[in-house]
């Protein structure tokens, strides 16, 4: 309980995120509201809190006014909590004597029709954020050491591959786990890697030789990991490998899983030799394409951006031009005929290569959805959509250009490390902008197909990024964790019978025997405060940080008033 | 914080207030951040609403739905079809509920009682160790066993709280109890010996043929 001869000073900054908010809003009616509200001693409103004028501002006025908490009303804590608490931090006020408003992300996207009820349910939400602010406590934050300086990287591709390298040459030790009995993913099954045409066996072979040379990097082929316990720095994990067991201590996880290529069983008459994929392609490229192939027709866009895989898969398009391309090389007189929906062809260096396909005499014929092309023997007939006829065009070879699509584990591991994966099944990161290498649980991060599908570019970019990610804890040495956890907050009602102790998701609670008899002790490194332990305890000993029984009873007090 | 932190008898208690709907959306079951807090969570409510339903609450006011963070157009789905539904039911104790305004509240005071109370909690936190891993003897309970167990319990328990309130009021004879009440006098008397040797009750003397408790202090 904060101290009862305290006078409470709360200082109320609404934000009008230019116009995000003040142009759907009323923001002048609610800085006029929030002065009404108890223990409010000053109000004010910014442009963007978040600019250099704005936090100088929270600064200013928690000296000047002699604030003692503060509440930003404005975009959304995932973004902005961190850094308007660090400002208080720096002004000399705690850090949890903050309180974020979400009236953008909450209230004015949603209602940016009906600025009356949206500016009424901001009213609510200030009110309720005020009364919070009122019962904040002071909080410090827990230091945890990173017990052991090691990686894990899941996924042998070129993404785990690069990260591999990455961390092991700045000198901290991998572990790099790879289900298959050969390490490179989908390079191992292609021929040559547009834009660039390099050969994709060189590339593998040279990165393989790298990693292992090594002296930091162990590798375990055909093993997979099976269970993963602990927290960042401190992670304890079981890897089934071909010559059995083996429990590693880790400090951070990195999930390059990569992806497959959708095989298109029933559509457009696929059979994997007449009509194939375009994995099956650069097999073919591969070994050389037979002569006496000379029609080739490519469909795009098959088995994707429809009901049930909405997205687009983004490297079917460079990968069927750099096919059509290595086609026509190889067979001077091929015609190579690309049916599409739309092109993507995003980069300089793709958009060169669209061209030079242009050049080579590659044809472009764009389909409808609604009549697509129909696969026949030894022909295609399309609708082409620009010309608005039907045509016919010989076909030796039709190539199917499928999305790459997760892996048919992902669910595991998803499980195995409680981080999630998104609509299509990939892994979902932390944050698009802000944390796209990171999951939002801390300590494991993610790079290449796993995230979605990505050129080779791309996935190299990624598993740099997630490689760097990962070193600052390792080179830290030590985590600083946030104190938002269950604390025994009342030891002597606490009778240690152990209920919470067996519904804890991270065994972060155990029974101890202390004078006043058993009584339960919090694991504070390990306890990630989702408050399943207070809500369950029947002689409320147990509270969790910030999110207290009284926090949130004065919120619902403060809505339903 | 995960939906996991919800503590049932702070949902009572909002009830109690005057909330009219309490939606709570969780994640899918096996992508929770906080690993089983939504099975937790899932666990509190279905029971937090039959304790509610029990003390006349339409049970449509209290729900737990599922969605992912990436799918926003599932999550406005779910909010723009609960909102109508309270809409529909109108505001607490009128025609959508069985119990009707200014009783429901009373009610409401006795089930937050209720949700408070050691038994019920425990029964919502052993559920998934019941319905899985079985109780103390290893006996799993189908879901239906448990559910009619729970039942039971609600009853009972919401009576306790009902005695224990009407106690708050000043002594009073089993009798009396079990008329105001309308509680069997021989299930009253049950209640409070059990109380007694809980010492929450003591025996103040006897009016007439029926004895009389108070709150021990
Ligand atoms: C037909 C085709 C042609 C392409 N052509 C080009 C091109 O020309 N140029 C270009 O830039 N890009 C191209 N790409 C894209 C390129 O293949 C990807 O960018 C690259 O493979 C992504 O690497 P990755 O490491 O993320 O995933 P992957 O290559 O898929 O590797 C993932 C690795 O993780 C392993 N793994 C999976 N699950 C587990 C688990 N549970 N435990 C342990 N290990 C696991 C897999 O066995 C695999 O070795 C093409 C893709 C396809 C399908």
């Amino acid at each position: 309980m904060p101290d009862k001869r305290e006078n409470i000073r709360i200082g109320v900054f609404i934000c009008h995120c230019g116009s995000n908010i003040a142009g759907y809003l009323d923001v002048e009616e609610l800085e006029a509201f929030a002065k009404t509200l108890p223990n409010v001693a000053f109000v004010v409103r910014n442009l963007y809190t978040c600019s250099e004028g704005g936090i100088n501002e929270i600064k200013n006025a928690i000296d000047e006014q002699n604030l003692n908490r503060v509440v930003v009303a404005s975009c959304t804590p995932r973004t902005h909590e961190p850094l308007f608490r660090s400002s208080c931090a720096e002004a000399g006020l705690n850090p949890y004597l903050f309180e974020m408003v979400n009236i953008r992300d909450q209230c004015s996207w949603v209602h940016m029709r009906e600025r009356e009820k949206g500016t009424s349910k901001a009213k609510d939400l200030i009110r309720m954020g005020v009364a919070k602010a009122a019962l904040l406590e002071p909080q410090e934050p827990i230091i945890s050491e990173v017990h052991a300086a090691r990686a894990l990287v899941i996924g042998g591709g070129i993404a785990g591959m690069t990260a591999s390298i990455a961390l092991g040459d700045r000198g901290y030790e991998v572990v790099l786990v790879e289900k298959e009995e050969r390490l490179g993913g989908m390079l191992n099954r292609l021929n040559m890697l547009g834009p660039t045409m390099t050969d994709a066996g060189d590339m593998v072979k040279e990165k393989i030789e790298t990693i292992t040379d090594h002296p930091n990097i162990t590798v375990f082929t055909r093993a997979t990991v099976t269970d993963v316990d602990g927290f960042i720095g401190n992670y304890e994990v079981d890897i089934e490998t071909k010559s059995g067991n083996e429990k590693v201590d880790i400090g951070v996880i990195i999930v390059a899983t990569g992806g497959r290529l959708f095989v298109p069983e029933g559509l457009y008459g696929y059979d994997g030799r007449r009509v194939i994929t375009q994995l099956e392609v650069e097999e073919v490229l591969g070994r050389g394409l037979d002569p006496a192939v000379k029609n080739i027709v490519m469909i795009q866009c098959v088995g994707s951006r429809n009901e049930e895989r909405p997205y687009c898969a983004r490297i079917c398009c460079q990968t069927a031009v750099k096919n059509a391309i290595l086609i026509t090389e190889q067979n001077p007189d091929a015609k190579v005929s690309i049916l599409y929906r739309d092109m993507q062809m995003y980069g300089v260096e793709n958009e060169e290569m669209f061209r030079d396909s242009k050049v080579k005499g590659v044809r472009f014929i764009k389909y409808d959805p609604a009549r697509p092309p129909r696969v026949e023997e030894g022909k295609v007939s399309v609708f082409h959509s620009l010309l608005g006829r039907e045509m016919d065009l010989l076909a030796d070879l039709v190539v199917l250009s499928t999305p790459v699509v997760p892996q048919e584990d992902a669910d595991v591991t998803s499980k195995i490390l409680t981080v999630p994966v998104d609509e299509n099944g990939f892994f979902l990161e932390g944050h698009v902008k802000l944390r796209p290498l990171d999951f939002a649980t801390d300590g494991v991060f993610l790079c290449g197909s796993a995230r979605f599908p990505a050129n080779i570019r791309e996935t190299v970019a990624q598993g740099l990024g997630a490689a760097s990610r990962a070193s600052i804890p390792l080179s830290k040495g030590f985590v600083v964790v946030e104190p938002i956890i269950s604390v025994l907050a009342d030891e002597d009602a606490c009778r240690g019978c152990g209920l919470c102790v067996a519904l804890c998701p991270y065994s972060a609670l155990e029974v101890r025997d202390t004078e006043k008899g058993r009584k339960v002790h919090v694991i504070d490194v390990s306890c990630k405060g989702c408050g399943v332990c207070a809500a369950t305890c029947y002689q409320h000993a147990l509270s969790i940080n910030s999110f207290t029984d009284q926090q949130i009873n004065a919120q619902i007090a403060a809505f339903l008033n | 914080m995960c939906t996991g932190r919800l503590d049932p008898a702070i949902v009572a208690g909002a009830f109690r207030q005057g909330l009219d709907g309490l939606l709570t959306v969780g994640c899918y079951f096996g992508d929770c951040h906080y690993i089983t807090g939504n099975v937790q969570a899932k666990a509190k409510i279905d029971i937090t609403r039959k304790v509610l339903k029990h003390a006349g609450l339409n049970e449509e006011r209290l729900a737990f739905r599922q969605c992912s963070s990436g799918e926003a157009s599932v999550f406005v789905d779910l909010v723009s079809q609960f909102d109508e539904k309270i809409h529909s039911l109108g505001p607490l104790g009128g025609a959508g509920d069985r119990v009707k305004a200014p009783e429901i509240f009373k009610k409401l005071e006795t089930a937050e009682a209720a949700l408070t109370s050691e038994k019920i909690r425990w029964v919502i936190g052993k559920r998934t160790p019941f319905l899985e891993t079985g109780n103390i003897y290893g006996e799993i309970f189908t879901e239906h066993e448990f559910n009619r167990a729970v039942e039971m319990i609600i009853v009972e328990e919401t009576q306790v709280q009902e005695i224990l309130g009407g106690l708050k009021e000043g002594a009073r004879s089993v009798k009396d109890l079990a008329k105001r009440l309308d509680i069997p006098p021989e299930r009253v008397f049950r209640y409070i010996t059990a109380l007694q040797r809980k010492n929450l009750v003591a025996l103040q003397g006897v009016n007439g043929r029926s004895p009389v408790f108070q709150l021990t202090a």
